[in-house]
């Protein structure tokens, strides 16, 4: 019978340290992250997944969950004029903001870059109108607004133009909504300006050598080199859009005529106004189907380029 | 690197929907999440009271803590008294603790509410369930059937039958009155009289309302004659249109069932006639959708000649600078059907049905020392004293607001009786149907062409399909 000897490995001595430095190193990621993970799961994963269950049935806040009634949730929702009121709302809500306000930081940032003078000054100007509370801010527009005593009717004035009704007309009320976001850019601007610093000088002198212009270098080299940081920007802006609840709530209330009633309040009138809780969570959980679909297109379209 | 990322991004989503799952096991399993002392379940019909005669809570000799929010706010002009009330009781019952506490913050009253019950942290008792409100609360179960109390309530006679009408469902009895008012038309002398009008004659039909209301309205002044009430609560004094012409929104039919009348002839009278007033008449406010709030505005700024208004805010006006010598209120002007009701509301006091027997039984001992004739009188004593706006109509047939009410304006209080003498509820299901007829409103008001009656098929139809049907069927079954 033959005997085989199998010898262990014996660890490099020298390797020892570097693994144990190394395990330290992944435990204390691990633990760094922790918090952020966990409260990740407990406060956007769990209300999520709540919202699925409870959408399966006639929830009762009080007597949890209710009466089990399968997709009738669902199907409610889609024989509802009301939800696709709403959804066409918050798509077009959508289209206004991108039109409006999506690409209005990109500009500011690559003006605030070529600003030399009092820059720092100007980035601090951009980011103060972010300390003011967002409802005292739709407050202030909604007196600007007012078709009596508002101050844009009063300056139109002046040129002959208006009265106009801004948020009681419905063909308006949409656009008077989006309008303050347009003004409201501050973060986003930080950010892109960010983005823009980390563009390696060498590229944009060299660009200047061979004779490109300030648009041809904007092009060529800024903007290429921002598109990550757009994708991100617009992956959030996509979700915020479908989210945004303030502005129409303190503005018009979903009016006039439900033209500005969007999905994230018809969850909140579901619930709370008509104690629908399950359908509430049906339309959450189409809300998160519809921005996960986009936002993995997205991905997908960036990825191809 | 790509495949490395690949990699990583699978077992991060192999992670997530692990964690995902655990997150769901628990949401399934916590579901049942409640109170502390274990619940006496739900819709309660096998309650059975303990509280004695003498009031003893069913505890032997331990103290039973209870919560309430109704701890008066620092501006309440109220707050000595109430704070000598709930001292008042303490003493008289040292083995129950009440814990007054202010209500959390939040978007309004009733998402505060059913967001603490949701979450097992709702009050013992609680004094704000709204008439319209409580028929949802009690479908729910935020509201315990206090039925085998009120059966054994030596004063369930002492309240008037329009204050318990809307807690009675179903034969049981779900709330106890605390607070309730009528609605009818405040009008302001002053703008009447510089206008010409007789500031003691309000208008008594629509044809004064119209006739009058345009000698009130001048632009210049940013003057107008009535307000309209078009944001998201449209339908609520819409409704009284409804009534004046002699129908209503809704028809609860014998069965339970609910029939919609959006289309009938007084339905779409009171929406024409509406409509006219904005674009035919022009007679309300340009800001047509502007809130409730911006409709206080404009009365306590002397830009609204004529309004809604409640017998239970004249405290509000008094506040907001008006003379209450320069305030009228009356009963509506009457409409085609040559009735003009006011509308009742309030609120009442609720018991919470996942505390403990023991905490129900305090905290019906503590509702019912609230809504007693003792304490409804000391208010309305300490109000006259101290130069308060009392409320004009009780909830109680034993307590007499107009014995207190030597300084107020005796007009007030007489309009205030002849606008009692006709009411009438909201429309049943206005809850569930509220965004179908605003819809129907807004329109109206924002579009000149919009036919009334177009618009209140269109949301009958949606209403019908959306709402009414599966209420229905589930009311038959």
């Amino acid at each position: 019978m033959r005997t085989v000897t199998v010898t262990r490995p014996r660890a490099n001595p020298r390797r020892a340290p570097a693994l144990r430095a190394r395990s330290r190193g992944v435990l204390l990621s691990a633990l760094f992250l922790a918090p952020a993970v966990v409260s990740f799961v407990l406060f956007k994963y769990y209300p999520l997944l709540q919202a699925v269950y409870m959408s399966f049935f006639d929830y009762k806040v009080i007597h949890p969950p209710g009466r089990f009634v399968g997709l009738d949730n669902y199907g409610y929702l889609f024989r509802s004029t009301e939800f696709w009121n709403a959804l066409g709302n918050t798509f077009a809500f959508f289209l206004i903001y991108f039109v409006l306000t999506f690409w209005v930081p990109i500009v500011q940032a690559i003006l605030l870059n070529e600003v030399k003078f009092g820059n720092k000054t100007i980035r601090v100007l951009y980011l103060v109108p972010t300390a003011v509370p967002a409802v005292a801010g739709f407050l202030l527009w909604k007196w600007l607004y007012n078709p009596d005593y508002g101050l844009l009717n009063y300056l139109l004035e002046f040129v002959n133009l208006g009265p106009y009704g801004w948020l009681n007309d419905p063909a308006m009320a949409k656009w008077a909504i989006v309008l303050p976001a347009f003004f409201g850019t501050g973060m986003s601007v930080l950010i892109y300006y960010s983005a823009i610093q980390g563009v390696p000088a060498e590229n944009v002198e060299a660009a200047k050598i061979d004779g490109a212009g300030p648009w041809r270098r904007m092009r060529s080299i800024i903007l290429p080199s921002m598109k990550f940081v757009i994708g991100i920007q617009f992956i959030a802006f996509i979700s915020g859009v479908f989210l945004t609840f303030d502005p129409m709530y303190i503005m018009t209330g979903g009016g006039p005529a439900n033209s500005t009633r969007t999905l994230s309040m018809l969850v909140f009138d579901s619930s709370f106004k008509e104690f629908r809780f399950g359908v509430a969570g049906a339309i959450s959980f189409v809300m998160f189907a519809i921005i996960a679909l986009i936002t993995y297109l997205q991905i997908r379209l960036s990825r191809t380029e | 690197m790509t495949a490395t990322y690949g990699t990583i991004g699978k077992r991060t989503l192999a992670a997530f929907v692990a964690a995902s799952l655990l997150a769901l096991a628990s949401a399934c399993g916590g579901s049942g999440g409640s109170n502390d002392a274990g619940p006496s379940e739900g819709s309660a019909s096998s309650v059975q009271p303990s509280a004695s005669a003498d009031g003893s809570t069913g505890e032997s000799g331990g103290t039973v803590e209870i919560t309430v929010w109704d701890q008066p706010t620092p501006e309440d002009p109220t707050k000595s008294l109430k704070e000598q009330l709930f001292a008042d009781f303490d003493k008289a019952n040292p083995n129950i603790k009440v814990t007054h506490e202010a209500m959390p913050q939040g978007t309004n009253d009733r998402e505060v509410f059913v967001t603490a019950m949701a979450g097992g942290n709702g009050p013992d008792a609680y004094h704000m369930a709204h008439f319209p409100i409580i028929g949802d609360w009690v479908g729910q179960g935020l509201a315990l059937d206090l039925t085998p109390y009120w059966e054994g309530y030596a004063d369930s006679g002492q309240f008037i039958d329009s204050s318990m009408a809307a807690a009675r469902i179903d034969g049981k009895v779900y709330g106890v009155p605390n607070d309730m008012y009528v609605t009818g038309l405040f009008w302001n002398k002053k703008l009447f009289k510089a206008a010409g009008l007789d500031p003691n004659k309000p208008p008594s039909n629509w044809d004064e309302l119209v006739s009058m209301g345009k000698q009130l309205t001048d632009s210049a002044k940013k003057q107008y004659g009535i307000t309209l009430l078009g944001m998201e609560w449209a339908d609520w004094w819409f409704e009284y249109y409804v009534w004046q012409a002699g129908g209503d929104l809704t028809e609860l039919q014998t069965d339970g069932t609910v029939k919609l009348t959006f289309t009938s002839e007084p339905a779409v009278t009171a929406l024409q006639f509406y409509k006219d007033l904005k674009w035919k008449h022009k007679i309300v406010q340009n800001n047509v959708l502007q809130s409730y709030q911006d409709n206080m505005n404009d009365i306590y700024q002397g830009r609204a000649a004529m309004s809604n208004g409640a017998s239970g805010s004249f405290g509000d006006f008094a506040a907001n600078g008006l003379d209450l010598n320069d305030i009228g209120f009356a009963p509506y002007p009457v409409g085609t059907s040559g009735k003009g009701p006011g509308q009742i509301g309030g609120a009442y006091w609720i018991l919470n049905p996942k505390s403990s027997k023991a905490k129900q039984d305090a905290a019906w001992k503590y509702v019912t020392y609230m809504v007693s004739k003792e304490t409804k009188d000391r208010m309305l004593q300490f109000q006259s004293d101290n130069g308060i706006f009392p409320n004009l109509l009780s909830v109680r047939k034993d307590v007499d607001p107009s014995q207190f009410t030597q300084n107020v304006p005796q007009d007030l209080v007489e309009g205030v009786n002849k606008a009692a003498s006709d009411t009438h509820l909201e429309y049943y299901l206005k809850e569930r149907l509220t965004p179908y007829v605003v819809k129907a409103v807004q329109k109206a008001l924002t579009d000149q062409n919009a036919d009334p009656a177009t618009l209140l098929q269109a949301a009958q139809d949606a209403a019908q399909k959306e709402v009414v049907d599966a209420y229905n069927a589930s009311a038959k079954k």
